[in-house]
């Protein structure tokens, strides 16, 4: 028998000519933990698409040893029955079926009868949702109506249900909030202590540094090294997947901060199915010109809710007055947001951010379309010479201008969607997650781009759950919890515990 | 290099249209061959007189998959126009039947009737929120119901002489090549417009040699579109109305934000509106422009049966719907072609007359329509690589 539980060798994948990843190699022992880096891109999820047999066998070439002998997984039917689950960054849950059968789909429990035995299905699924320390989901109750956090462990109940050998998450926490984030990690740990192997994949490497034994580092789809991780530094991590020294992962540029340009009064919004409950409870907050203001909490705090009402698109009912300039704007649709120089860069992407059959061009020109009609037509050389100026100064890596945007990789996709807002010249800015799902490279260009609009006196809000990017960026910090503004800090000598301990409620001496 | 499977995939998911071209291809030489008679000179398919009533049949269902088009690339469906057909027409017929109105009083009141009729359609779909499908269904009920109330049951006949010109006429011979001249013109000032607006933003131009190939190509294409219908009786007129329609929703489709819209919005319908668009409007343009060639396509029905009947364009909508699917637009929206709807009405159309010239009996009609329905969406799939659904 082999040392390894899994070992991938010399895997290369095609796609119509193009090497996608070439001569990987890959190998976890059991009970071990491999975090596997690498900026977006690279290959990480064809490398686990290869695994999971979601590309079949024959497909791709090169060795998968499991157990010691070669799997010839042709569907991902057979990786899960060996053992092999991967939880994937964009969440498969069925919304409109409850948490239970979400986590037994596929594999629905039955009665003696031949009908789907709900009772006890929902007690199994109420004993994993305890064994994550999340006792309080209610599992009969539809997916959609918890967080994307909470979908991302009744992800992880469906993959525990399966008896997993092997757990590949994928970007696990790009969605969780530090104190899911946490319970995640504690709970790998649990499971590697009882023989679990897992690959780890993220971008965050402190979280890698934490749990993984190796580290496998895959850049441009080519193997560049693995070792384990008591070797390693996060930054010499960040070193192999870029190729090169990233010093400051903050381009922190100076900027002069003027005055106020919005103003948001008494925002309340209501859930839209417990028509009782405030998702965002009578928030105000003065935006200036030139400044970035980090709004941290944690997910379900209310903050996206707020950055859609701002936006013109909360669903349910809502209620504030908001001021553009010192004059009281209303904006009920987002073509009124858009028109005032009020832009958002949603959350969900997928969902929210790209046109996905249409390309890339066409994306970002989709919001200014009209200001290259001349009469009633477009001028296209004129739209198109502006879609090759916005993608060179975006760096979007893409083959040709006018590919659908849905064949890019997350970090290029999400250039597009802001290069499509900041064609509009906002005044403000508000970015949700703005650096969600993309890698280091990105993410810096990213960083770069939102000091640049603070230079040109754009005023910015940034929600992130991810504390070290908001004290990294932030001018001023605003902390939500529970739909309620708990805390609002410049950001001087501000600690991530301070930030923490304002979204949870706790007496805070306040710094402000 | 060799050719590849690959190769041929990508090739044929390129340029559709080919593909699209190849069957229209194959479907001609099958009728020619088999309506070959040497008694009476030849291929009785493949006549000029053929071809030109092959158009007229096609006239009325492409008017309607034009728009038709437009309706699913937005992720809607319109199950109404069949009915809406019928009552523009009947309406036109009893204007001008029983009140004598002046032919362009009629035309207006319809237009402006059928513009109505498929905004309210679309203002129910897009800003009260009912599903198309829902909305269509009631409207094909409705629509059918009132042209029975309208033309009482009966057929309403004789239309004036200018009414039948709409659906029977002929252009002379010297206005179709001028029509001809005039088209070919337009293209070369497009192209010469479009090079150098490319050379003025620093854009890659292709070559002149491939240009002037592309040129000669559409003249001749033009070329001789219009001298085998001048060797018969001349350009139809709703053939003519049939090519506006298809220039002018290829250019809405192609060059206007309108058009633009429609596909962002059927692609992914909350992005777009994230962008400041009005999408519901969008919407609901759509519709009014259904409703516009519902009203195109009643006239003609009614001017080329030179009467108003109470079952006229009845299954209209499948036709039209099919000639879509087959055009190689998807159900999921975002994706479809004006041209492609236009050729997947040709098919039908090709279809319908060969299959009539052969005297085969309309069940027989009926069924090779739906296969090769399914059997062009399958062929798509398969070459495509992809499921479209």
């Amino acid at each position: 028998m082999s040392e390894f539980l899994l070992e991938m060798r010399d895997i290369t994948k095609e796609f119509n000519g193009v090497k996608a990843i070439e001569g990987i190699h890959l190998s976890v022992r059991a009970g071990e933990c491999v975090g596997l880096c690498g900026e977006n891109g690279a290959g990480k999820s064809t490398l686990m698409k290869v695994l999971s047999a979601v590309y079949p066998y024959g497909t791709w070439s090169g060795t998968i040893l499991w157990e010691g002998e070669e799997l010839k997984a042709r569907g991902i039917r057979e990786t899960e029955a060996v053992g092999i689950v991967i939880i994937h960054q964009e969440l498969m849950m069925v919304p409109h079926l409850s948490v239970a059968e979400n986590i037994f789909l596929g594999q629905e429990m039955t009665t003696a009868g031949g009908f789907v035995d709900y009772d006890g299905m929902n007690a199994r699924a109420g004993a994993l949702m305890a064994r994550l320390k999340m006792p309080d989901i209610k599992v009969a109750l539809p997916v959609s109506s918890y967080s994307v956090g909470k979908q991302q462990l009744v992800e992880i109940a469906k993959a525990l249900n399966k008896n997993a050998k092997l757990l590949i998450l994928d970007e696990p926490t790009s969605s969780l909030t530090a104190r899911e984030t946490r319970t995640l990690l504690d709970l790998i740990k649990e499971f590697k202590a009882r023989g679990m192997a897992c690959v780890y994949i993220s971008h965050k490497l402190d979280e890698v540094a934490e749990i993984a034994d190796r580290v496998t580092v895959i850049r441009d789809g080519t193997h560049v090294a693995t070792r384990p991780m008591a070797e390693l530094s996060t930054d010499q991590i960040i070193t192999l997947m870029v190729g090169r020294e990233m010093k400051n992962l903050y381009p922190r540029e100076p900027h002069a901060i003027g005055d106020v340009v919005f103003e948001a009064r008494g925002i309340t919004c209501w859930d839209t199915i417990n028509t009782s409950r405030k998702l965002v409870d009578d928030v105000s907050f003065k935006l200036r010109a030139g400044e970035i203001l980090g709004l941290a909490g944690l997910v379900g705090a209310g903050r996206t809710d707020l950055a859609m009402k701002l936006f013109g698109c909360f669903a349910g009912e809502s209620e504030g007055r908001t001021f553009l300039d010192g004059r009281e704007v209303v904006v009920k649709e987002p073509a009124d947001a858009v028109r005032l120089g009020i832009c958002m860069i949603p959350e969900d992407r997928k969902r929210h951010g790209i046109v996905p059959l249409m390309g890339v061009g066409y994306n970002i020109t989709l919001a200014v379309l009209s200001r290259f009609a001349r009469g009633s037509l477009i001028d296209s050389e004129s739209e198109l010479a502006a879609i090759h100026k916005e993608i060179a100064r975006m760096h979007i890596k893409t083959a040709e201008p006018l590919q659908p945007i849905a064949s890019l990789s997350g970090g290029n996709q999400q250039k597009a969607v802001v290069a499509k807002m900041l064609m509009t010249m906002p005044k403000v800015l508000v970015m949700d997650e703005p650096t969600r799902g993309i890698d280091v490279g990105a993410k810096y260009e990213m960083y770069k781009l939102i000091f640049e609009l603070a230079l040109q006196g754009v005023a910015v809000l940034m929600i992130s759950s991810e504390l070290s990017e908001v004290l990294g960026i932030s001018d001023r910090v605003l902390v939500m919890g529970e739909g309620r503004i708990k805390g609002d800090f410049p950001n001087e000598k501000l600690s991530q515990e301070q930030i923490l301990a304002a979204a949870l409620g706790k007496p805070t001496t306040a710094a402000a | 290099m060799p050719l590849t499977k690959n190769d041929i995939r990508r090739f044929l998911s390129e340029y559709k249209i080919v593909a699209l071209l190849m069957v229209i291809a194959l479907i001609w030489a099958f009728f020619a061959f088999m309506t070959y008679d040497a008694d009476l000179g030849g291929s009785q398919f493949l006549t000029a007189r053929n071809f030109s009533n092959l158009l007229r049949q096609m006239a009325i269902t492409g008017m309607l998959a034009a728009a038709m088009v437009f309706v699913i690339v937005a992720g809607e469906i319109d199950l109404s126009v069949g009915s809406l057909l019928g009552l523009l027409g009947g309406i036109a017929a009893v204007l001008d039947v029983t009140y004598h109105w002046p032919l362009a009083g009629t035309v207006f009141v319809v237009i402006l009737v059928g513009i109505a009729l498929g905004m309210l359609t679309g203002w129910l779909t897009a800003y009260q929120g009912i599903p198309s499908f829902i909305v269509t269904l009631g409207g094909m009920l409705v629509f059918r119901g009132a042209v029975l109330g309208a033309t009482g049951g009966t057929t309403i006949a004789p239309t004036s002489n200018e009414l039948k010109v709409i659906g029977q006429g002929y252009l002379p011979e010297i206005m179709g090549n001028g029509i001809a001249l005039a088209l070919f013109a337009v293209l070369v000032v497009m192209a010469l417009r479009t090079r150098a607006g490319r050379k003025k933003h620093d854009l890659p131009v292709s070559s002149f040699a491939v240009e002037i190939g592309r040129l000669v190509l559409a003249g001749a294409a033009i070329l001789f579109f219009v001298v085998t219908l001048n060797s018969y009786q001349g350009v139809p007129v709703p053939v003519l109305i049939l090519l506006v329609v298809l220039g002018l929703f290829s250019i809405i489709a192609n060059k206007t934000v309108f058009g633009r819209r429609i596909y962002a919005v059927g692609s992914n319908m909350e992005a777009t509106r994230l962008s400041g668009v009005n999408t519901s409007l969008v919407k609901m343009m759509v519709f009014g422009l259904m409703g516009l060639m519902c009203a195109f396509a009643g006239l003609t029905t009614t001017a080329r049966l030179a009467a108003g009947t109470p079952s006229a364009g009845f299954g209209a909508e499948l036709d039209a719907i099919a000639s879509c699917f087959i055009g190689g637009t998807s159900m999921r929206g975002g994706v479809g072609t004006v041209v492609g709807g236009m050729v997947g009405a040709l098919i039908m159309a090709s279809l319908d007359n060969g299959m009539s010239m052969l005297g085969v009996e309309t069940f027989w009609q009926q069924i090779v329509k739906g296969v090769i329905l399914v059997l062009a969406v399958w062929m798509d799939i398969v070459s495509s690589g992809t499921n479209r659904g």
